[in-house]
């Protein structure tokens, strides 16, 4: 019985399924694990991929990834029960795009390509923990049956129970990671890029903070697809015990408020989902991202680069999956796959935009978990404007506005903040 | 504990049982009706094992485990209905066979269970048991063992949760359970016999790794078309299904009457019951 890989990725999502794609169609003879009824079935994301990857990668993804539209527009609001500001931008121009997909699909897409390359994907089977004989990772465990293989590369997602299991990991803290959670609503095409102000494969990406996670740390997003749109709410888990109702109820609230209201009738709550999120960055990586027989990839090696406005997991993922196929291929050359020869997937990383960009952002995550940003801010902006525009005859100031609308916070917070911001993110 | 056995120890070779399964689509509301046929559009529609199939599945393989034998999953499916014979063997289904032809398309219950039974007939004319899920959960007609036993001419029972065989004599002894009556029914019959397993018995074991491996990188699951199996053209597929569905309406949600009554907790208690009682709702 064939128990015996060069390569076992555990879990079929973009990173594993990348790794997977690249081993396989350079010969290696590769397992993929997924827990899922197929790959795809257990990941979950806000809405959108960007694209700059898939252009190297799979350059053909145009003509056959299930893209849903392509992303022209953006949209940043700060919000309150009754009152609400938006940044809006759009552009004509089309390069170094993103688009909305669903991930699901985007993934059995990927899935497809891993197998035809040559990989082996078996679903339905939940990996257990890492086979470690003499400090070395030699293999997986599900259930009674144990596999073997020259090297593992654990692709698990961020909730990295195998790496738990196998010592490899500590117990996820809730500083490091946000739950989301997730409705998608069909709408026709035509309502959607009318209230959307879009044309046909334009999309919209939207960011909302304030109200809708009553003012914690985190914020709200909305996608547009072709004939349906997806909204969602991520809550900082740290702050999470702050909360005065269940996050689904937040969802809701969020459905119903007069901005997105309107929006969204007449459409049918096709799904809903819930998953973390990795929000710390490298502060969410695990102790090593590689050792003897293993490498770590995509969401659970803490890959996604969240500032707030931009959210970008996949472009991670895919990337690391990359890169630690490329580690895998000098070290097969090598003839070893301890530590110190898979080091060469640190390097690698180093010199890619996957640790390039996360160390630039580094201290992200602090700046953006300060609940001023969600709260006495988001409240501030929309009560001075709300001030501003409202003329009853007395005269009104930008300035006196503005200092009558920031009540408890001093003008150095405002400043010391301000410049956290520009500077970090 | 049950007896391991791989069939060779066993005096009379074990049991052969039979597991016909269905390609089942998981989320019936999101899949479109022909406005022609009224038939489902399964065109593009992920398909995943009828779950109650696995329920007998596992029933089939308690039974092998203790008195040896083979348990054999077969599926008249598209191409794709591989996958989920493979999660059978990964289940322990000794083999597998995909029954798949264009000329099998469009079948209604009738043209399947002849297809089964005589893919049956055919493959397996020594089989001793049959075991079906009870239902579907995408169509739920629960027509297909008592239809394939009237192929075959042999009795059948549905709700079985459990069986015990005397191998020697070939007599099996099979309870089963009616859930609205709540009661257990024992039945003793002589081999071969159809089952139909009630669906919240026999909880479906883990899918094994090495199995599903072995299922994939082996091709276990086998592939029969028409040319092996030679049916009558007009007793499969569409030709051979005579079932007509004539009309499909939407079930329109019944109107709730939206009755307010504002006040004292007694009086209001008073209303609710005096209301309850005059629309039937409950009866003193």
């Amino acid at each position: 019985m064939s128990t015996r890989f060069d390569v076992i990725v555990v879990g079929a999502g973009p990173a594993g399924l990348t790794a997977a794609q690249q081993l396989a169609s350079r010969g290696f003879k590769v397992l993929v694990i997924e827990r899922g009824k197929k790959p795809g079935s257990k990941n979950v994301f806000g809405g959108r991929i960007y694209a700059h990857v898939l252009d190297r990668l799979y350059p053909e993804y145009v003509k056959e990834a299930p893209v849903e539209r392509w992303v022209r527009r953006e949209r940043v609001t700060f919000m309150t029960e009754d009152a609400w500001t938006t940044v809006d931008f759009e552009t004509t121009k089309t390069e170094h795009r993103s688009f909305t997909t669903y991930l699901t699909n985007f993934v059995e897409w990927l899935g497809k390509k891993a197998e035809s390359a040559g990989a082996v994907v078996v679903s339905e089977v939940p990996v257990d923990s890492l086979v470690i004989k003499d400090g070395r990772v030699v293999g997986v465990r599900a259930g009674n049956d144990e596999v073997y293989s020259d090297v593992v590369v654990v692709a698990e997602g961020i909730n990295r129970l195998v790496l738990e299991r196998s010592g490899l990991a500590p117990k996820l803290s809730p500083d490091i990671v946000a739950l989301g959670v997730k409705e998608v609503i069909k709408l026709d095409k035509n309502t959607i890029n009318e209230r959307f102000g879009l044309d046909e494969d334009e999309g919209l990406a939207w960011v909302l903070a304030g109200y809708p996670t009553h003012y914690l740390p985190g914020g709200a997003f909305i996608y547009t697809n072709k004939e349906a749109i997806t909204l969602g709410i991520v809550l900082y888990l740290k702050y999470g015990y702050q909360l005065d109702i269940p996050i689904y109820e937040l969802i809701e609230e969020f459905r119903l408020h007069p901005l997105v209201k309107r929006l969204v009738k007449g459409g049918q709550l096709l799904e809903y989902s819930a998953h973390l999120t990795p929000v710390a960055g490298l502060n969410a990586s695990p102790p090593n991202l590689y050792g003897n027989g293993y490498l770590v990839v995509g969401d659970a090696a803490g890959f996604l680069l969240h500032l707030g406005i931009i959210i970008r997991g996949v472009d991670f993922a895919m990337e690391s999956g990359r890169l630690a196929a490329e580690a895998i291929i000098k070290a097969h050359d090598v003839g070893r796959y301890d530590a110190e020869t898979l080091s060469i997937y640190g390097k690698m990383l180093e010199e890619s935009f996957v640790l390039r960009e996360l160390r630039t952002f580094r201290n992200a995550h602090k700046v953006l978990m300060e609940p001023r940003l969600y709260d006495d801010y988001v409240k501030l902006i929309n009560k001075a404007l709300a001030r501003y525009f409202d003329v009853d005859g007395t005269p009104r100031r930008l300035g006196s506005t503005l200092l009558e609308a920031k009540g408890n916070i001093t003008l150095l917070d405002l400043a010391r903040d301000a410049i956290r911001v520009v500077m970090n993110l | 504990m049950h007896i391991k056995s791989n069939g060779s120890s066993n005096i009379m070779g074990g049991l052969t049982i039979i597991v016909p399964v269905k390609a089942a689509v998981p989320n019936v509301t999101a899949v479109r009706l022909d406005p022609v046929t009224h038939n489902l559009v399964r065109e593009g529609v992920p398909l995943m094992l009828n779950p109650y199939d696995r329920n007998a599945l596992e029933f089939a393989l308690r039974l092998r485990d203790r008195y040896g034998g083979k348990v054999i999953t077969m599926s008249m499916a598209p191409p794709s209905g591989k996958d989920f014979l493979e999660s059978t063997i990964g289940m322990g289904a000794d083999e597998a066979y995909l029954i798949t032809d264009r000329a099998f398309a469009g079948a209604d219950t009738l043209a399947t269970s002849y297809t089964i039974a005589k893919s049956i007939q055919k493959l397996f004319p020594n089989f001793d048991i049959i075991v079906f899920g009870e239902e579907t959960t995408d169509s739920a007609t629960a027509h297909m063992p008592a239809q394939v036993a009237s192929w075959l001419g042999l009795p059948y029972v549905y709700y079985a949760i459990e069986a015990e065989v005397k191998l020697e004599d070939r007599v099996i002894r099979v309870t089963r359970y009616l859930e609205d009556e709540g009661v257990y029914e024992t039945y003793e019959y002589r081999l071969p016999i159809i089952l139909s397993v009630y669906k919240n018995s026999n909880p479906p074991r883990d899918i094994s790794l090495v199995r599903k491996i072995n299922a994939k990188v082996n091709g276990l699951v086998k592939t029969i078309d028409n040319n092996v199996l030679k049916l009558e053209r007009e007793c499969i597929g569409l030709r051979g299904s005579p079932t007509m569905v004539t009309k499909i309406e939407d079930a329109k949600p019944i109107e709730r009457k939206r009755q307010l009554f504002k006040g004292d907790p007694k009086e209001a208690a008073r209303w609710l019951l005096e209301n309850l009682i005059k629309e039937g709702v409950i009866r003193l």
